[in-house]
């Protein structure tokens, strides 16, 4: 699995586009990583990883799977050490520190925010399915990146470069070169999106207008 | 922009776009959507390793008589849930003789 913001961290590593990135090295919709045939990844080198310094958040967390229930409350477990990982391991320390060291405190934070992204994505196609939308006719027009030819992701937004082009064009603003800064803005622009939506489904109590 | 005298009409395209969207943080980021408490919740999985393959064999000795593997119902869940359990039990006529064996993935 790898997030909009992991692939962008990546691409900035290989010194490629997000577009690119996604075209290469993903699979199922750009969600996840490519695999070799024997299910190695793609980026694991004899020299070590080729994106080691913003690998993703799986990546950071291992040996450690990561869960929150429905409270919110996180639990980690401890996944069997595979036979080929030549990582070193023990048992002492905390999780924290570990967590620590690896840099996993920004992933965190991202994935939160995405996922207020994704609650609110899931509340209006909920409310779209309550209201029976989904069976109605389907129209032109629409904020937000579009998908081009060639782009087989599951969503365009996946794609950050390609995505805050488009956005900092509609919006006149130049496009952020760092990373952190790029995922700022892909998370506001996402927000915008959002509210658009939201304000435009709020509006449609009679069908005719949908 | 979604106001009495601007009225915005949401696409069909748009929507298509929010549920790939929703689909693709699901599988991208891990999240999971669930309201068993009453209100909307997310839940996330951040896991390097799941159950991908799962076989049940038969050996006599060191002779393997016979591998099969577990039925794609059973995958699916055992998938879904690093937390999932295999338990092995023998029954006869319908009564349990005995707990062979209670495996997991993440032990």
């Amino acid at each position: 699995m790898a997030g909009p913001h992991e692939i962008l961290g990546m691409s900035r590593v290989l010194e490629i586009s997000t577009t690119e990135f996604l075209a290469r090295y993903t699979d199922h919709g750009g969600t996840t990583l490519r695999t070799e045939e024997d299910g190695r990844c793609a980026f694991v080198t004899p020299s070590g990883c080729r994106v080691h310094p913003r690998r993703p958040l799986v990546c950071r967390l291992y040996p450690l799977g990561r869960t929150t229930d429905e409270t919110g409350e996180e639990r980690f477990t401890l996944f069997p050490r595979q036979s080929d990982c030549e990582a070193e391991s023990g048992r002492d320390g905390t999780v924290g520190r570990f967590l620590e060291s690896q840099g996993v405190g920004p992933y965190l934070e991202w994935s939160r925010r995405y996922g207020e992204l994704y609650r609110r994505m899931i509340g209006l196609l909920d409310r779209l399915d309550a209201e029976g939308e989904l069976d109605a006719p389907a129209e032109a027009g629409g904020t937000g990146p579009k998908e081009g030819p060639g782009r087989a992701h599951l969503s365009p937004w996946q794609d950050i470069d390609a995505s805050l082009s488009e956005y900092c064009v509609a919006k006149g603003l130049t496009p952020p070169r760092e990373i952190d800064e790029s995922i700022t803005l892909h998370i506001r622009a996402m927000e915008e999106w959002l509210n658009d939506l939201q304000s435009g489904l709020g509006l449609r109590n009679a069908r005719d207008r949908f | 922009m979604g106001n009495e005298k601007d009225p915005k009409i949401v696409s069909r395209r748009e929507i298509l776009k929010l549920a790939g969207t929703a689909a693709a943080f699901c599988a991208s980021f891990g999240f999971l959507h669930g309201n068993q408490t009453g209100k909307e919740t997310v839940q996330a999985k951040h896991l390097q390793m799941k159950w991908r393959q799962a076989e049940l064999k038969w050996y006599k000795g060191d002779e393997l008589l016979h591998s099969t593997e577990f039925p794609a119902r059973v995958l699916k869940h055992l998938q879904s849930d690093e937390m999932s359990v295999i338990e092995i039990k023998w029954f006869r006529n319908g009564k349990l003789e005995q707990s062979l064996a209670r495996l997991a993935a993440n032990r």
